[in-house]
């Protein structure tokens, strides 16, 4: 076995700030390696080492080998696409949003592999079928999902015949299923050559096998074969990311006696348009009830949130509000996206306000929440798009919960968040519904999450309600 | 607000409000009224008693040219202000609505954006010669198009945006989804739009000025004085350039104040 990429020594410096420690890693040929940590732990920085792509503010010390040639970052761009490649987050980042899908395939195949036009298409064609996106081939990104784009994208960066493959979170956002499909189409692409994985997610590691490395703030934690990790973690830190896991939470379930109903549901079929997308639900919910929707992407989840919340008509059925005296404003979501579900134009402090004088609430019950949410005063002086994902959706979830509401949805609250954050997030969450007595509708793609969590389960891609209660 | 502002945006700031008061100042105090003829001392060189000199009747030019300058700005000033109303309180409006009213509008601003715009303003201009208001109209109504086609596209991709249906569901209402959502979004192009829109209008004005169909005499405007003047350029050279170093100071300054593409709002 030759070692691929050799990384000794890498430390990278911001302002005197050390972002990446003294980091040290081989990947070989045919054996991949995951590189596993929280966000802001330094993941993504040493794969752009690697690339040579790390921005010019940044001080970079420690040798970076190839292929077994040690190179500066001027002197990678000639590998680039031929021989080592490299996914970036978030696939739509990465297509041309304007040009249509099998193009940004064979554009590929024209100028980076010198081939003539039709070859190209046909190559593109090929490759397209191959991963079932033949169907979509005339369309653009925009019109794909989550795990079709990044099908796209793989089949973009590969075109160009290089099997030295580095993955930034290959799969952040995608459901079960589609993760797994990402992760073989990886390993597949990546024959002949190494596969190089930047995650924070357990299963994915555990799916690619080969080695593991764990990275914490900049520092490597534990480096090791995936097996030998994943089932006996040396380190603390390791054993805390593996049981942030939802199988692992711990979450109390409701008393019966409790609850009371607020909603009932009666043979709905709900659907975008005219298209309806599940039929024959019926669901009565109560006060303090948790409620999780689970099923693949496309499957009408966030539909069906939306229909019971009237934000989407339903197609046929009854929907019952069973209480008296509730307002419009006690019904309300919690997004997926917390940066873009908070305008950024003002500090968190103005947006609270602004609730506050709508609703003449009780400016007493803030501190308390909040300290509750675990969120420090500081951080209502500054806007949205200076705070993390993660106290984002704290500060989100304090901002519902202030109106007293009767049902909150919150769709897919946790899925663009690390481990730690999203079990403390889910736990929070979960804890302040039961003592408020608001019934919680979670959507989510982790059946894990919503198995751990939840009083009730509707499993819609099996289109029946099933209740586990 | 200013203080955001980009070195050269500020620097056109500068330049715009040093003219219009220079220029408002000289109206005030100057000796001489814009129409004040003297046969006896035309084309004089500047003096003491005439500082930018006189044209062919006689008029003293920088007086002229104050007067020109404020009747620039402030028709330019009103242009922006109603077109930039118009086209985003109608670019809001049917983003948010929809409908038919999304369709009639395309079709009313695809008949407007299908004229050029000049020939529109010549047509208005032509029936009613001389009217500052005919002028004023038809400038705003080329210009709001703009503006309504950049707001209604920013405010379609808010609309849907988690943050306002957020709001909504708590309970803020249309003016309050509007002020922190959209208007936040929209000032940017909006000011852009406007700084390039002042320009436009000082220049359409001075165009129609210069075909005659403009301002009428002895109003003093930069394009009509231009066309005055220039039988003289010969003789008198020092005041045909005056009114063109004029427009050309006060289209730099919007175009200044309109910063450039780099310097987003993020």
């Amino acid at each position: 076995m030759t070692a691929l990429i050799k990384v000794h020594d890498l430390t990278i410096h911001y302002q005197g700030k050390c972002l990446v420690n003294k980091v040290s890693f081989s990947v070989q040929q045919g054996r991949p390696l995951t590189i596993l940590g929280q966000t802001g732990s330094g993941k993504t920085l040493v794969a752009k080492a690697i690339m040579g792509l790390l921005p010019s503010v940044l001080e970079a010390s420690g040798t970076v080998e190839v292929f077994g040639k040690p190179v500066m970052a001027q002197s990678r761009s000639p590998l680039w696409g031929k021989s080592i490649t490299m996914l970036p987050q978030e696939p739509w980042h990465s297509l041309d949003p304007l040009m249509v899908n099998y193009q940004q395939v064979s554009e590929v195949y024209e100028s980076v592999k010198g081939e003539d036009g039709e070859a190209a298409f046909n190559h593109a064609i090929d490759d397209l079928t191959h991963l079932g996106l033949k169907g979509s081939a005339l369309k653009r990104p925009t019109e794909l999902s989550g795990g079709m784009a990044q099908r796209l994208a793989i089949a973009s960066a590969t075109a160009g015949g290089a099997n030295l493959l580095i993955a930034d979170e290959p799969t952040k956002g995608l459901d079960s299923s589609r993760r797994d499909d990402i992760i073989q189409l990886l390993q597949r692409s990546a024959q002949g050559g190494s596969l190089l994985t930047i995650t924070h997610d357990i299963d994915v590691a555990q799916q690619l096998g080969g080695d593991i490395l764990v990275i914490k703030d900049g520092e490597m934690i534990e480096a090791g074969s995936a097996e030998s990790v994943l089932t006996n973690p040396q380190a603390e830190y390791t054993k805390a990311l593996i049981y942030a896991a939802p199988q692992y939470w711990q979450i109390e379930k409701l008393r019966k006696t409790e609850r009371k109903a607020i909603l009932s549901v009666t043979d709905l079929t709900i659907g975008r348009g005219k298209d309806a997308l599940a039929s024959g639900l019926n669901l009565t919910c109560h006060t303090g009830e948790i409620i999780g929707v689970v099923g693949d992407s496309g499957c009408g989840k966030s539909t069906f949130g939306d229909t019971l919340l009237g934000l989407l008509p339903p197609l046929k059925g009854e929907i019952k509000p069973l209480l008296a005296n509730t307002k419009s404003h006690q019904w309300l979501k919690l997004f997926q996206d917390p940066p873009s579900s908070l305008s950024a134009h003002v500090t968190l402090q103005t947006l609270l306000n602004d609730l506050v004088k709508l609703h003449k609430l009780d400016t007493q019950k803030i501190a308390p929440l909040m300290e509750k949410l675990n969120l420090p005063e500081s951080i209502l002086q500054r806007s949205a798009k200076d705070v993390s994902g993660g106290e984002l959706q704290r500060f989100s979830i304090l901002r519902a919960l202030l109106l007293e509401p009767v049902f909150l949805f919150a769709d897919e609250p946790t899925s663009r968040l690390d481990p730690f954050i999203a079990k403390e997030i889910t736990e929070l969450l979960i804890a302040l519904a039961r003592e408020q007595g608001c019934a919680l509708l979670i959507v989510s793609h982790d059946p894990a999450l919503i198995d751990k969590c939840c009083d009730t389960v509707i499993r819609l891609d099996q289109q029946k309600h099933k209740s586990v209660a | 607000m200013i203080l955001q502002l980009k070195i050269n945006q500020k620097v056109g700031v500068g330049l715009l409000l040093g003219l219009l008061l220079v220029a408002s100042s000289i109206v005030q105090l100057s000796p001489y009224h814009i129409a004040d003829q003297d046969l006896s001392g035309r084309l004089l060189a500047p003096s003491a008693e005439h500082w930018l000199g006189t044209d062919h009747f006689g008029r003293d030019m920088l007086t002229r040219i104050a007067s020109a300058i404020q009747l620039s700005f402030v028709l330019s000033f009103f242009c922006v202000l109603t077109s930039a109303t118009l086209g985003v309180s109608l670019g809001v409006i049917t983003a948010w609505k929809g409908g038919r009213m999304a369709l009639g509008m395309d079709v009313i601003v695809n008949i407007l954006l299908a004229l050029p715009g000049l020939v529109l303003v010549l047509l208005f201009a032509a029936i009613v010669p001389g009217s500052l208001l005919v002028l004023y109209l038809a400038i705003t109504l080329t210009q709001w198009v703009e503006y309504f086609r950049v707001s209604r596209a920013i405010t379609n991709t808010i609309i849907n945006s988690p943050a306002r249906q957020l709001s909504q569901m708590m309970g803020f209402g249309p003016w309050y989804q509007f002020r922190r959502h959209i208007w936040p979004e929209l000032t940017h192009s909006i000011l852009t739009l406007a700084s390039f829109g002042g320009a436009n209008a000082i220049l359409t004005m001075a165009s129609l000025g210069f075909v005659y169909v403009g301002i009428q005499p002895p109003l003093a405007e930069l394009g009509l004085m231009s066309v005055e003047l220039f039988p003289y350029y010969a003789q008198a050279p020092w005041i045909l350039v005056q009114p063109l170093i004029a427009i050309a100071t006060l289209v730099f300054g919007f175009h200044l104040l309109a910063g450039n593409k780099h310097d987003g709002a993020h």
